[in-house]
């Protein structure tokens, strides 16, 4: 059976554009992946059809059934981190391992007050 | 609610896979056989074509075929220019076309279409009215079915959301149906 798991630096989830995630990748797969890849993406939840983009990404090449690597991600100015009733925008980071496609991911917040920027709230007076 | 909390959003309704209301999968695969592996899926809106033609590609895979997709909506009604002798002249002989929204095509584009994807081994079509190949399934709905993909989609919980009413509503559209339980959960809180 296939492991795969992320571990950010400090445990943290919550980012300033500008900011670098760091953190480290490990695996123990089933068969040798040709090569593994840390994504920074950020993908659209809600209503409407889905959006996603990958925004930076580190490939590990030469790899073996079972390893660890560290790796940096230069979190991008925007977009931030937001959410409304019609459409929210979720940042991730995710581990995916190919041609077979397995994946870890952990979901972070990219802002400029480190929280998700809510929509869907009055603001108050 | 927000979007991402909502048990309605787009990503969770889509992890939802067609129900075969009667028969098996290698049943219906034999059936496709049987036609020369030309055939449509008909039914009317929201009744789960694009869904079932997307749980056979697999299907098809585990059977040797290569599943090929081609997608036309009233959104994107037509092909760009030289699109199709492209994917035509890259056909091999284990291809299997799945084209979704074939009626999008008049008759003469369609005459055309179909006697260029016989270099495949099969061409299966969605539509909402049958004859423009042997229909393979006619999809439908039910307020039963509805309900049961509500319960999948809440995790087991159904509260009173007045399915029959729902279904009726939308003339048995479940992909409006769910659409509808989207803004009745944005909205409530």
């Amino acid at each position: 059976m296939s492991r795969m798991h992320l571990e950010l630096a400090d445990g943290k989830t919550k980012y300033l554009p500008g900011e670098t995630i760091e953190g480290v990748a490990f695996w123990e797969l089933a068969t040798t992946p040709e090569f593994l890849e840390v994504r920074l993406y950020w993908r659209t939840q809600g209503k409407g059809t889905v959006d996603l983009e990958i925004v930076r990404n580190l490939k590990f090449t030469q790899v073996g059934l079972q390893d660890r690597r560290p790796f940096r991600l230069e979190v991008p100015a925007a977009p931030y981190s937001v959410s409304g009733k019609l459409i929210s925008i979720v940042w991730g980071v995710e581990l995916v391992s190919e041609p077979e496609g397995e994946a870890a991911n952990i979901d972070v917040v990219i802002s400029p007050t480190g929280e998700e920027v809510r929509l869907d709230r009055t603001p108050a007076k | 609610m927000r979007a991402r909390d909502n048990p309605f959003r787009t990503e969770q309704v889509l992890r939802v896979r067609y129900r075969l209301a009667l028969g098996t999968w290698d049943g219906l695969l034999d059936r496709l056989d049987a036609l020369g592996r030309r055939a449509a899926i008909v039914g009317p809106q929201g009744s789960g074509k694009t869904t079932l033609l997307e749980d056979l590609a697999p299907r098809l895979r585990a059977r040797g075929f290569t599943p090929r997709d081609l997608r036309l909506d009233t959104e994107t009604p037509r092909f760009e220019p030289g699109a199709l002798d492209r994917f035509f002249a890259s056909l091999g002989p284990r291809d299997l076309i799945l084209f979704d929204g074939a009626e999008q095509l008049g008759w003469l584009a369609w005459s055309r279409f179909e006697r260029g994807s016989r270099a495949a081994a099969g061409l299966i079509i969605t539509g909402h009215r049958p004859g423009r190949l042997p229909s393979l399934l006619e999809t439908s709905t039910s307020p039963e079915l509805l309900e049961g993909l509500i319960e999948e989609i809440l995790g087991g919980r159904a509260p009173e959301l007045r399915t029959r009413a729902l279904f009726e509503k939308h003339g048995g559209n479940l992909r409006e149906a769910l659409r509808e339980l989207y803004d009745r959960f944005a909205a409530a809180t």
